[in-house]
């Protein structure tokens, strides 16, 4: 049972409107899982209630044997890394620096640590021209770049993408795709992904949302 | 009936309780006002408990400001004492008590508003000859505050999901972290209004001079009798104040 993620039963609705019916998943650590469907077919619900953001009408999710129901915020955090579809909703320094060495300053890291390993991030996704410039006005794939690396400093267990490679070129994209693959077995990866090929390219296995419900879970 | 109030005899409404609300300095004044204002709104059917629903983080902050004015007001006979240090004072207490008063007489002018619909109440205010412009942006302000609030909210989760426990931080980090909550928040709402002054230009905003409307707001004789009694309520309201109390 090394299961870490595990929805059971689970129902939701967003102003009386039912966007997710029956949704049952374990999700385990050693796997990359995709979730695939139409616009408006529940993805970014279904991840926004595993981490907490969105409180179910009735079902549970458990995160390393742990219901959610008893966990605050900062706990979920702690554990998973979600990432908005919008980078502009989880970015709020005012500079790149900062963004990225929020959330250590705040938990005490020794200043030499923080140094460094904003660095390294800095590196890996290229920033590191932007150190200190303003966020507001960075373009929409250095924003996702951003986010994406403020999220890892945090050093989570679990992943959940909510459409990474919109916004990135290329070139970023298949960065992207190789840090991931440098990730896959340390951390569990859940991607919501409306690419294919990005999709079909990293995952173990790939759930199809249709209208709120599983229509289909197969390996990949 | 009531329903069917014109948006102007409401904005009369609520400049008038308003305005008491700020001039009157006496408590029985003040509370004469408020229970003018929750009588008006409950007849207006306004929802005040939505109103108070929405706007619960910020009433924290006016629970605050309430004590702090009454703490620190030193003037008057002393209510509360630990030892020999007076905590709280008639004056202080009445000061508390007065701005306590004002803030609600706002609350529920706004909620008065908030019953209007948003087409009315611009064509009210241009039909009460402000510039179509002014009255314009005065309804997308009103259309943008619970997005505002989303942000906010959406920040604060953000922060949260880093691991932060805010609860849990001394008060100056705490403030500190406020800041971030804001930021945000502001730096986005220039960027929107930026992008929408100019989504508004490239569909010819005041392209010509002369606007016209096809809605027209006209009075009834409800509406009459609504600004007749609204003058004579206000009339009482500052005869009381300068003659009885
Ligand atoms: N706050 C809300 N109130 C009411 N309905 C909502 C709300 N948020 C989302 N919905 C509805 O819930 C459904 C699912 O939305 P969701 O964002 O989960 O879709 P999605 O699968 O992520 O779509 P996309 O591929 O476009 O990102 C949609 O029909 C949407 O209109
Ligand atoms: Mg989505």
């Amino acid at each position: 049972m090394n299961e870490f993620i595990r929805i059971e039963k689970l129902f939701c609705s967003l102003n009386k409107v039912q966007v997710l019916r029956n949704i049952n998943i374990s999700l385990n650590k050693s796997e990359f899982v995709s979730i695939i469907g139409p616009n408006g077919s529940g993805k970014t619900t279904l991840g926004k209630v595993v981490s907490g953001i969105i409180k179910q009408d009735s079902g549970d999710v458990f995160i390393d044997d742990k219901n959610i129901k008893d966990m605050s915020l900062p706990e979920i955090g702690r554990k998973i890394g979600y990432l908005f579809q919008n980078p502009d909703r989880q970015i709020f320094a005012p500079t790149v620096y900062e963004e990225l060495s929020f959330a250590m300053k705040y938990k005490k890291t020794a200043t030499d640590i923080i140094e460094k390993r904003v660095n390294e991030i800095l590196n890996i996704f290229e920033l590191s021209h932007l150190r200190d410039a303003s966020t507001y006005s960075l373009s929409q794939g250095e924003k996702q770049r951003l986010a994406l690396g403020a999220m890892l400093l945090n050093d989570p267990e679990y992943l959940i993408l909510d459409e990474p490679t919109t916004g990135l070129d290329p070139k970023r994209k298949y960065e992207l795709s190789k840090l991931l693959d440098s990730m896959v077995n340390r951390v569990g990866i859940l991607l919501i992904s409306h690419d294919k090929a990005f999709v079909l390219k990293h995952s173990h296995r790939i759930i199809e949302l249709y209208d709120g419900s599983i229509i289909n879970d197969k390996k990949n | 009936m009531i329903k069917k109030i014109d948006p102007r005899v409401k904005l009369l409404i609520v400049m008038c309780i308003s305005s008491l609300g700020l001039a009157f300095t006496r408590m029985p004044m003040l509370l004469a006002v408020f229970l003018t204002g929750m009588l008006l709104s409950q007849v207006l059917k306004a929802d005040l408990f939505m109103l108070i629903k929405r706007i619960r983080i910020i009433l924290y902050l006016f629970a605050v400001l309430v004590i702090i004015q009454s703490i620190f007001v030193r003037s008057g006979d002393s209510l509360i004492n630990i030892g020999s240090i007076t905590i709280l004072t008639t004056e202080g207490l009445s000061r508390g008590l007065a701005y306590l008063m004002r803030v609600l007489i706002i609350l529920i002018s706004g909620a008065i508003i908030a019953t209007c619909d948003m087409r009315g109440l611009i064509q009210g205010l241009v039909q009460m000859k402000l510039p179509y412009d002014f009255a314009f942006m005065t309804s997308i302000g009103i259309k943008f505050l619970p997005l505002l609030m989303e942000e906010l909210k959406d920040t604060l989760t953000a922060i949260q999901l880093r691991g932060i426990d805010i609860k849990s931080l001394p008060l100056k980090e705490r403030t500190e972290i406020i800041s971030y909550i804001f930021t945000p928040v502001f730096a986005g709402a220039l960027t929107k209004a930026k992008k929408l002054s100019l989504s508004v230009e490239c569909r010819g905003f005041r392209a010509f001079d002369k606007r016209t409307s096809i809605l027209i707001l006209k009075f009834s004789p409800v509406d009459y009798l609504a600004i007749t009694l609204t003058f004579l309520l206000t009339a009482t309201l500052i005869a009381a104040n300068q003659y009885f109390i």
